[in-house]
């Protein structure tokens, strides 16, 4: 008999793909959850979905009735993220039989954290809001021997708007490129695939190693500037531009806010004006940039026996994605504001 | 972490693993290499962040000949960063022939083959900002690129090698947020080096005195010192510091300062292609990665073997800038704005000797008549050099009647009577003040000449055009602005044979057992290539070097050691 096994925030760039690895496995029976809701089934052969406000403990205790197994995939802001944790948690620590959970945390708990760290490493500095809120479910989920954690680094891949869509779509515009001194940090890469078959393999680990988390980065993690050099060149998008620390002040500080209210006001009015809208470079992703933490990997690769996809097939992938996808404009619709 | 010696208490002695002099492109890359390791490293720098005039007048000096070479306290910078703040930025490796002994070049020869370069040109290239380690055409690019000529082939040159260019990369600027972090490297700021104090016996260096400005003054305690200055300052230090070994360290065969060397370099000719313009091409490339590349014709290794000639680079030019005769707007405003070139680059804008009235006028003349041309100009300059954080690198005249110089650049034999030596006069901080003697020799010219003969021929031959000079000019044209300034190369070299050579092949003075040089000063011959990227590649492997050292010093030893093998005459002391 096959594991029923919860995704929540199904219809998200993770939940999905961890949704199809699910169902291609043959012992686990997803059901997809999402606040959008039921037509994620709407084929035959598709998983059962259903539509949910994971933040509402009412709708996920029935929601979790007959599951064995819940992985949190929940996006929004810190107040949905925080919400949904603490009513799943909650849900989960009443059951009788508690489910295996798969948490996602993320890169973000480490604040700004620079050198090697695993995952005993606290937070350093401030954290941003986004990793405040994942901060806060680790610690809501602490000590809790059903809870995994996964701390994922940049994921990447066909699929994913953030840090393969929009970094496309800014690398062609050659408004990234060569960052110089402002790219020397760390991009802790890690493949879609991998991080997909890191929940199968968290769901199944045995209970005497849950309660555990777990980096997921590629363990030699190129600089920004190598990542934004290589998949510049996997999309064709070449001469790479060199752009300046002025240049970058300039988007960061001057260019993004009005380009993210614009973008906002824009998303209320019509979501394809949204899209032609350039996107702004926000000041937290040039902090990014420079942020040179690398994080240790040892434990994914010997608690889950994790094996990660090479840059150079991972890079190749999300630029064979981009390219048709940007033609035919399904990306600038996963970019549009959610 | 960065801190300044103005702020050190006076007369402290301070403690490393590994002690660098100098923080310019050689020192920063080794700091780097032990940021976040167990490495206790100092890194001193005599000067500030940015140039500061008491601070850059330390390195004044004297030449013989005035004529033929620039005063010493040019083309190199004493400031955090060194000379990479005002350095062209062009790149390119030692080809396999410049490490060979070479019968028909005197004193010639490398106690170690290109091979041993290899594995740190790659990361030497990246530190530069210049790609990929990457230097033909048919390797840089995954597209047709154009060629110098089309259709020239030559069994004496070849077109497919390249020059890439750095941003140019200021090392300091660039890497300073690196050292800055780095919590086991301590880079000292305003740390003048006024001896290397060798122990009792001669063997290895006990401390090193240090100097400031504001009359502060400390001291240096560490398992291994390296000299990372440039040529000309390694033999400065190692001349001066006499306590022990009179003759100075490392000098006992009076060998350091000698086979000083620069690059032989000079624009000649009148080039007239006899090609549709669009079939020449002697600009820049942009790689993927958004580098400035360049070909240029270069004489083959089978060649250089065959008839006995030194190493040897040229490219297609413009027409000398000076002689208002070219009528060309570009070239014309390019000499009257001499005054706000820097004078590291407007020698070869000036000329040599005065210019007269007339020639000014017509210069002024060629820009009024090709105004447009040089607006176009002026606006590239400006988005694409002066605002650019990767500058176009150099000046690029299109002649829409193909009509060309050739400049070249050739290696310059080691010869032991062109010397860096001690003056009489001393520097604000006591230090001796060096005195440049640069020589050329027969063999130089000689290489020159029939190199650009050579080129000539094939041009006739192949009917490319004509190229028309006075073949009594090359040693002229090769000399008019004297030694190519910037690179300072020889005056510590490298062998395995303490009475031919300073250092070994890990760049350890032969009979010092913890003093290592990283300079250009321990290439024993100049190749055609600019030194930059090569000498960072051996401070590259220098580091690696003494990471094994290092490591090998915390490892207990075993029972049964091995028998003991030096990698040159002289074993490591006791």
């Amino acid at each position: 008999m096959k594991t029923r096994v919860l995704v929540l925030g199904a219809s998200g760039f993770i939940g999905k793909r961890v949704l199809d690895a699910l169902s291609s496995s043959d012992w686990a029976c997803p059901i997809a959850a999402s606040r959008r809701g039921p037509n994620l089934a709407a084929a035959a052969g598709q998983p059962e979905s259903l539509r949910l406000d994971a933040t509402d403990a009412g709708q996920l205790r029935r929601a979790m009735e007959g599951v064995s197994a819940v992985v949190n995939c929940v996006l929004g802001n810190s107040r949905t993220i925080i919400d949904s944790a603490r009513a799943l948690f909650s849900v989960a620590g009443g059951s009788p039989n508690p489910p295996r959970i798969v948490h996602f945390s993320s890169l973000a708990v480490y604040g700004e954290a620079a050198g090697d760290v695993d995952e005993s490493a606290a937070p350093v500095g401030r954290l941003s809001a986004y990793g405040a809120a994942k901060f806060e479910t680790e610690r809501l989920a602490a000590a809790n021997p059903s809870i995994v954690t996964l701390r994922p680094g940049i994921v990447y891949g066909p699929g994913g708007a953030q840090w393969s869509g929009r970094i496309a779509q800014l690398l062609r515009a050659h408004r990234l490129g060569d960052l110089g001194r402002g790219g020397d940090g760390y991009c802790n890469l890690v493949y879609i695939d991998d991080v997909a078959e890191a929940v199968l393999r968290a769901l199944r680990l045995p209970t005497a190693a849950a309660a555990m988390a777990f980096n997921l980065s590629l363990p030699h993690p190129p600089t920004w500037n190598e990542y934004l050099i290589r998949y510049a060149a996997a999309l064709g998008a070449v001469p790479v531009s060199r752009i300046g620390q002025r240049r970058l002040r300039f988007e960061s500080k001057v260019m993004a806010p009005p380009q993210k209210i614009a973008e906002l006001i824009a998303g209320k009015v019509s979501p394809r004006l949204a899209r032609r809208l350039p996107q702004p470079i926000p000041p937290s992703l040039v902090r990014l940039f420079q942020q040179e933490i690398r994080m240790k990997v040892g434990l994914a690769e010997q608690v889950l026996g994790l094996r990660w996809t090479p840059l150079e097939e991972g890079l190749r992938q999300a630029a064979a994605w981009y390219r048709p996808a940007a033609s035919n404009s399904v990306v600038a619709n996963s970019l549009a504001p959610h | 972490m960065i801190i300044d010696s103005y702020e050190l208490p006076d007369g402290q002695t301070l403690l490393a693993d590994v002690c660098i002099i100098g923080a310019g492109a050689a020192g920063i890359a080794m700091a780097l290499e032990f940021a976040g390791t167990g490495t206790d490293v100092l890194l001193l720098e005599a000067g500030g962040r940015g140039e500061e005039s008491d601070t850059q007048a330390l390195y004044a000096g004297s030449v013989a000949d005035a004529r033929l070479h620039s005063p010493p306290d040019r083309y190199r910078q004493r400031r955090f960063g060194g000379t990479t703040p005002i350095w062209g930025g062009r790149c390119m490796p030692f080809d396999a022939i410049d490490f060979e002994a070479r019968d028909y070049v005197p004193n010639s020869g490398w106690p170690l083959a290109r091979e041993a370069l290899l594995p740190y040109y790659d990361r030497a290239n990246r530190l530069c900002e210049a790609g990929e380690f990457s230097y033909t055409a048919g390797d840089a690019f995954h597209r047709p690129t154009r060629e110098i000529i089309e259709g020239f082939a030559s069994s004496h040159f070849t077109a497919d090698t390249l020059e890439r260019f750095s941003c140019p990369t200021d090392f300091g600027a660039r890497y300073g947020h690196k050292l800055e972090a780095a919590s086991n490297v301590r880079t000292v700021l305003h740390a003048n080096v006024t001896g290397l104090r060798l122990n009792a016996a001669g063997r290895s260096v006990d401390h090193l005195d240090v100097k400031n400005l504001r009359g502060g003054n400390f001291t240096v305690r560490a398992k291994h010192f390296v000299l990372a200055t440039g040529g000309l300052e390694v033999a400065r230090l190692l001349l001066a510091s006499r306590d022990v070994q009179p003759e100075g360290i490392g000098n006992q065969h009076d060998l350091v300062g000698r086979y000083y060397m620069c690059h032989l370099a000079g624009t000649i000719g009148a080039i007239k292609i006899d090609r549709p313009p669009s079939s020449v091409w002697h600009g820049y490339e942009i790689s993927d990665e958004g580098i400035y590349c360049r070909r240029r014709f270069a004489l083959r290794e089978a060649t250089q073997r065959s008839l006995k000639l030194g190493n040897f680079v040229a490219r297609l030019h413009h027409p000398r800038i000076s002689n208002p005769d070219h009528r060309n707007a570009v070239l014309s405003l390019l000499f009257l704005a001499q005054l706000f070139i820097p004078y590291e680059y407007r020698m070869r804008l000036a000329g040599a000797g005065s210019t007269r009235l007339a020639e000014w006028f017509k210069h002024v003349r060629n820009v009024a008549l090709g105004s447009t041309d040089a607006a176009g100009f002026a606006w590239h300059m400006l988005r694409d050099r002066k605002l650019a954080e990767r500058k176009f690198p150099t000046i690029i005249i299109h002649s829409k009647a193909n009509l060309y110089s050739l400049d070249f650049h050739a290696e310059q034999q080691p010869n032991p009577s062109s010397r860096v030596s001690l003056g009489a006069e001393t520097d604000a901080l006591g230090m001796p003040r060096i005195r440049v003697d640069w020589r050329y020799t027969p063999g130089d010219v000689d290489t020159v000449s029939r190199s650009v003969a050579l080129l000539a021929e094939d041009f006739r031959q192949q009917r490319i055009g004509t190229f028309d000079y006075d073949p009594n000019s090359v040693e002229t044209e090769m000399t008019r602005y004297g030694a190519f300034g910037g690179h300072h190369i020889g005056t510590a070299r490298m062998g395995t044979d303490p009475r031919s050579s300073v250092v070994n092949a890990d760049c350890r003075i032969h009979d010092v057992g913890n003093l290592f040089v990283a300079s250009s000063a321990t290439f024993p011959t100049s190749s055609q290539a600019n030194p930059t990227l090569t000498l960072i590649a051996f401070a590259l492997r220098l580091s690696a070097h003494l990471k094994t050292l290092l490591t090998r010093a915390h490892t207990p030893a075993p029972v049964q050691s091995e028998p003991r093998v030096c990698s040159d005459a002289v074993c490591e002391p006791t």
